[in-house]
C-alpha cells in the first residue's frame, strides 16, 4: 500500500459521510435518553420505570411471537436461499441470471405495499388461492390465510430472501471449484459432497446471511402491520401501538432498546460464531 | 559540470517499516543518460529503492540529490520523473493518444502540439495508426509500448521502471529488451529499471546494481559483475555458479578440488575461502590426460542444441558443467572425467 | 463445469431438491408482484380472482388521477409524487457525493478506520426501521422547527447510505493503486490523479450507488410513516392512506408503474455492475 491517506486527510475525506449519518447516531442516542427518561411524554429525570412497566404478559407474548416468526422466517428462507444462490451462480446466460437476480431482488426494494396488495390478492377469502381450492373443489369455503400468522410469515419470507441469496451467491463465487471436485472425484455423490464439504466451506457465509435475515425480520414493522392487522402484533406493530393510540413515548422507547438489543444479540453471537468456525476452517 | 557528471546521488538512503529494515544505507552515483538495473531477489528492497526515488515513499534517513539539489522531500508529482509501472497502469478509460497526452495535458502543452508529439512517440515506438484505439484492445506488447511512450512523452529527467516485461512471455520479452535498451539510447535518458531477471539486467544495464536484504552487494558494469562477483551470493544470483571451498596454498595460488591453481588471491596462506567456477568456464578432459586434475563422475548429461549441460559429481560435491557440443567428449551417465579449471575465471572470497 | 452445487444432469434425488426449493423461492419472490399486475387489468370493481374480464380502465384512472385535481381530497397525488420524487433525488445526490471521498478513504486508508467505518456505515442496514421512526419523529418534534421535505430526507440519507457505499467501495476495488500512481507520475497532484482517473473508473459504481439511492427513498414506507406531515407526504404514504380501508383497483394499476419503474432500475443497477461487485 503506497497511496496511503495521511490520517488527517482520511478524517477529511470520511467527514461528509460522518456528517451525514450524525442524525443517524442522533436517534440512536435519542431513543436510549428517552426510555430511561421518568416521564412518559417528555424526557425528563432518569427512571427504570418505562422497561418495568414492559413486564406484562401481553408485552411478553410479542416479543415470544416476534423471536418465534422471525425465526421460522430465516429458517425458511436459508432453505430456499441457498438453492437460489446455486442456481444464480450456475446459470450460464446472462439474461436468465438477470431475471432471476431482478426477480429475487425486488421484493428487498419494491414498495412494500405493492406487495402486501400481492399477498392480500393472493390470500385473501376471494382470493388466487382460495379461489383455485374452491374450484378444484378442495373447500368448500374460504381458509383464512390473511391476518394471522401465515400471511406475515410468508410476507417476512418474501421480503428478506434477497437479504440471505446475495451474500451466499458471493460466498458461492468464493468457493473454489477443486474442492468440490476433489470430492466428487473421491467417489462423494452429491449430498454427500453438499453436506461434507459444501456447506461447512459455506458456513461463515451462511451464518452471515441468517444472522441479518433474522435481524431483518424480528424488526419487520410493515409487514405484520399490513398483513397481520391488529392480530399479530410483532414487536413492531406492539411499539408503534404505544405511541399512536397511547402516547407512551417513553415506553415505545424502552421497547424499542429491547428490540434493538435482542437483534444486537443476535448479530454478535454469529459474528462470534463465523470467527470461530472460520478458524476452525482454516485450521 | 563535472566530468563524473553524476545525474542523481542516492545518499546514505535508509526505510524501515515498522521493525523491517527494507534499505540500509544504500549509496549509489547514477551517471547521466546511464541504464541502470537495479537486480536482486524479492524482498531485498529494489522495488522500495525505486520507490523512493519516485516519490512514492519517503526514506527514513539519508538524501536524494538530483543534479546537486535535494528532492528528499519533494512531492511525487512534482518530480516530473517518468514511471513504468509493473502492472503498466495504463488508463483504461482513455484512448491510446490520450494516455500518451496525459503528461502534455497536465503541462498545459497545446492541443496541436500534444497531437504531433503523441504522433511523434507513436512513431518511435513503431505503431503508428493506433492513437485513437481504447488500450483495451492492444496486446500485451503494445500496452508495454504505450506505457513506455506515455512515461517519455513528459521528457522526464529520469525514466522509472518497475518491473515493467515481467507480465509477457519468454519471447517477446526477449524482443522489448532490445527495443528498450534502443529507446533508451534514442532519448538518451537516465533509466533505471527494477528486475528480478538476472538476464533481462545483462541485456539492458550499464550499470548494474545487485542488492540483498536493503544492502547494495555490488555496483559495476555487467561484465565485472558476471565476471568479478564481489561476493558468493552475487556469484551465485548472476547464472548459477559452482561454490566449492578453497584454500590459499601459497601467494597468489589456491587449492580448489585437490588442485593447486595460480589465482588472482591477496589473502595469504592458509585462508579459508569460497570459490566461484561458473559452469561454462569448467573444461572436460580425458582422465588418461588429466595428471593432477579433479576427476569425477558424470550424473546427469542432457543435450541443449547449442551446449550440454552436465552434473558432475567431485569428492561428494555436485558442479554443474556447461560445455561447447563441439567440444564435449563421448560420455554417458556414471562416467570418469577429469575437470580444467582456469584460475583467471575463478572468483574468491573469504568464506 | 460446476460438480457438486447443481448437477447438470442426471435426475437425482439432489437436483431435484435444490430446484423444487428455488422453484418455491422464485414463485414466494414473485407471485404477489404478477398478481397484482393480472388484477389491474381487471374490468372489475372487486378484487376477486380470476377477474371476469380485462380492461384497462384502472390505468385511465391513474391517469385521471393525476390529470384532474381533486379538489375535496386533503392530499394529492400529483403533490406526493412530486414530494417522493425530489425527496429521491436530494437523497440521492447527498448520499453519493458523501460516499465517494469516504470510499476512496476507506479504500487507501488505515487498515482499522476501515473496519470501524465499515461497521458504522452498516448499521442503518439491520437497525429496526420502526425504532429509527420513532426517534426521528421525536427529534424532529423536539426541534419545533419547520424543516419542509428535510424531515424525510434526513433519515432517508441514513437509510441509503450503506447501499451507496457498498457500491462505491466496490468501485474502488476495481482501481489499483499504481494507476493513480501513474498519473502522479506524468504529474497529476494527488487530488488531480483521483479527479481525472479515479472517479471516473469509478463511474459505473457511483452510477448503480445513485440508482439504488433512488429507489430505496422512492419506495421507503416505515420511516416516512412516521415522519410525514399533512404538507410532506410521499406517494406510499398516499397509497397507505387510501388502501388502508380496502383496496381499490386504480392502486394496483399505480402499483404496476411502480414495478416497471423499479425493474428497469433494478436491471439498469445489475448492467453497471454487470456481476463484478455484490449488490449489498
Amino acid at each position: 500500500m503506497s497511496i496511503s491517506l495521511s490520517r488527517p486527510m482520511s478524517l477529511a475525506f470520511s467527514l461528509p459521510a460522518v456528517i451525514a449519518i450524525l442524525p443517524f447516531l442522533g436517534a440512536c442516542f435519542y431513543i436510549f435518553r428517552f426510555s430511561i427518561s421518568a416521564e412518559k411524554g417528555v424526557i425528563d429525570g432518569y427512571s427504570i420505570q418505562a422497561y418495568i412497566d414492559l413486564m406484562t404478559p401481553f408485552f411478553g407474548r410479542s416479543v415470544w411471537l416476534t423471536l418465534k416468526l422471525a425465526f421460522v422466517a430465516t429458517i425458511i428462507a436459508m432453505m430456499l436461499a441457498v438453492p437460489l444462490a446455486f442456481l444464480l451462480t450456475s446459470l450460464k446466460s446472462p439474461l436468465a441470471r438477470r431475471c432471476l437476480t431482478v426477480t429475487i431482488l425486488l421484493p428487498l426494494i419494491l414498495n412494500l405495499l405493492v406487495q402486501a396488495y400481492g399477498w392480500i390478492l393472493l390470500l385473501g377469502p376471494s382470493g388466487v388461492l382460495n379461489s383455485a381450492l374452491k374450484a378444484l373443489g378442495i373447500i368448500e369455503r374460504p381458509i383464512f390465510l390473511l391476518f394471522n400468522e401465515t400471511g406475515v410469515l410468508l410476507g417476512l419470507i418474501q421480503t428478506s430472501l434477497p437479504l440471505a441469496v446475495f451474500p451466499i451467491v458471493s460466498s458461492v463465487r468464493g468457493l473454489s471449484q477443486e474442492h468440490l471436485e476433489a470430492a466428487s472425484s473421491l467417489g462423494a455423490s452429491h449430498w454427500r459432497t453438499f453436506v461434507d464439504v459444501t456447506v461447512p466451506l459455506l458456513r461463515p457465509g451462511l451464518v452471515g446471511a441468517a444472522s441479518i435475515v433474522f435481524a431483518f425480520n424480528a424488526s419487520a414493522f410493515a409487514i405484520p402491520l399490513l398483513l397481520g392487522g391488529r392480530r399479530v402484533q410483532m414487536m413492531g406493530v406492539a411499539i408503534r401501538d404505544m405511541i399512536s393510540p397511547l402516547f407512551n413515548w417513553s415506553g415505545a422507547a424502552a421497547a424499542g432498546m429491547i428490540l434493538i438489543t435482542l437483534t444486537l444479540i443476535v448479530l454478535v453471537f454469529s459474528s462470534w460464531l463465523v470467527r470461530v468456525t472460520s478458524e476452525k476452517v482454516r485450521g | 559540470m563535472s566530468t563524473t557528471d553524476t545525474h542523481l546521488h542516492i545518499d546514505n538512503v535508509s526505510k524501515s517499516f515498522g521493525n523491517v529494515q527494507a534499505l540500509k544505507g544504500v549509496n549509489l552515483e547514477i551517471k547521466r543518460g546511464s541504464f541502470v538495473c537495479l537486480l536482486g531477489p524479492s524482498g531485498c528492497g529494489k522495488t522500495t529503492l525505486l520507490r523512493i526515488i519516485a516519490g512514492f515513499e519517503n526514506a527514513s534517513s539519508g538524501r536524494l540529490m538530483l543534479d546537486g539539489t535535494d528532492i528528499s522531500q519533494m512531492p511525487p508529482h512534482k518530480r516530473g520523473f517518468g514511471m513504468v509501472f509493473q502492472s503498466l497502469a495504463l488508463f483504461p478509460h482513455m484512448s491510446v493518444a490520450k494516455n500518451i497526452a496525459y503528461g502534455l495535458k497536465l503541462r498545459k502543452v497545446s492541443g496541436a502540439e500534444q497531437r504531433s508529439r503523441v504522433e511523434e512517440l507513436l512513431n518511435v515506438i513503431e505503431l503508428p495508426g493506433i492513437a485513437d484505439r481504447p488500450v483495451s484492445a492492444l496486446s500485451g506488447g503494445q500496452r508495454q509500448r504505450v506505457a513506455i511512450a506515455r512515461a517519455l512523452a513528459i521528457q522526464p529527467p529520469l525514466f522509472l521502471l518497475d518491473e515493467p516485461l515481467s507480465a509477457l512471455d519468454a519471447k517477446l520479452r526477449d524482443n522489448m529488451q532490445i527495443e528498450l535498451r534502443q529507446l533508451q539510447q534514442k532519448f538518451g535518458v537516465t533509466t533505471i529499471l527494477v528486475t528480478h531477471d538476472q538476464h533481462e539486467a545483462m541485456m539492458l544495464a550499464d550499470e548494474l546494481v545487485v542488492l540483498k536484504d536493503g544492502e547494495v552487494y555490488q555496483s559495476a558494469d555487467p561484465a565485472t559483475v558476471y565476471q568479478k562477483p564481489a561476493n558468493s551470493f552475487v556469484a551465485d544470483f548472476l547464472g548459477a555458479a559452482n561454490l566449492v571451498p578453497a584454500n590459499v596454498s601459497k601467494d597468489g595460488h589456491v587449492m580448489v578440488l585437490g588442485q593447486e591453481i595460480a589465482c588472482d588471491t591477496d589473502h595469504p596462506a592458509g585462508t579459508s575461502l569460497s570459490a566461484a567456477m561458473r559452469a561454462e568456464h569448467i573444461g572436460l578432459i580425458p582422465v588418461s590426460k588429466a595428471k593432477g586434475h579433479p576427476v569425477g563422475a558424470v550424473k546427469f548429461l542432457r543435450d541443449l542444441g547449442p551446449s550440454t549441460e552436465l552434473v558432475i559429481t567431485v569428492d561428494g560435491q555436485d558442479l554443474r558443467v556447461r560445455c561447447d557440443n563441439a567440444t564435449v567428449p563421448d560420455l554417458s551417465i556414471g562416467a570418469q572425467i577429469a575437470l580444467s579449471l582456469d584460475g583467471t575465471r575463478l572468483s574468491t572470497f573469504k568464506a | 463445469m460446476r460438480v457438486g452445487l447443481l448437477p447438470t444432469e442426471g435426475n437425482s434425488t439432489y437436483r431435484f431438491t435444490v430446484l423444487l426449493l428455488a422453484t418455491i423461492g422464485i414463485l414466494i419472490s414473485s407471485l404477489p408482484v404478477i398478481v397484482v399486475t393480472i388484477m389491474s387489468f381487471s374490468a372489475s370493481d372487486n378484487t376477486g380472482f380470476p377477474p371476469p374480464d380485462l380492461s384497462l380502465r384502472w390505468y385511465w384512472d391513474v391517469i385521471a388521477m393525476f390529470t384532474q385535481e381533486d379538489a375535496n381530497s386533503a392530499q394529492s397525488v400529483v403533490d406526493s409524487t412530486v414530494t417522493s420524487l425530489l425527496v429521491a433525488f436530494i437523497v440521492m445526490i447527498i448520499s453519493t457525493i458523501v460516499c465517494i471521498p469516504l470510499a476512496y478513504a476507506l479504500a487507501r486508508g488505515d487498515r482499522r478506520i476501515r473496519d470501524g467505518m465499515e461497521l458504522l456505515f452498516t448499521l442503518p442496514l439491520v437497525f429496526p426501521l420502526v425504532i429509527l421512526g420513532i426517534a426521528f419523529l421525536l427529534i424532529a418534534e423536539s426541534l419545533r422547527m419547520d424543516i419542509g421535505i428535510w424531515r424525510i430526507v434526513i433519515p432517508h440519507v441514513a437509510l441509503v447510505l450503506p447501499f451507496v457505499l457498498r457500491n462505491c467501495i466496490g468501485a474502488m476495488n476495481g482501481i489499483s493503486v499504481e494507476t493513480e500512481e501513474a498519473a502522479i507520475s506524468l504529474g497529476a497532484s494527488p487530488l488531480r490523479a483521483i479527479w481525472d482517473v479515479v472517479i471516473p473508473l469509478m463511474r459505473a459504481g457511483i452510477l448503480a450507488g445513485l440508482i439504488f439511492a433512488l429507489i430505496i427513498s422512492f419506495n421507503e414506507f416505515t420511516i416516512t410513516f412516521f415522519m410525514y406531515t399533512i404538507d410532506v407526504s410521499t406517494l406510499p404514504i398516499w397509497m397507505y392512506s387510501r388502501t388502508v380501508s380496502s383496496l381499490d383497483p386504480s392502486t394496483l394499476a399505480l402499483s404496476v408503474f411502480i414495478i416497471v419503474a423499479d425493474v428497469v432500475l433494478i436491471v439498469l443497477v445489475d448492467k453497471l455492475i454487470a456481476g463484478r461487485a455484490n449488490l449489498f
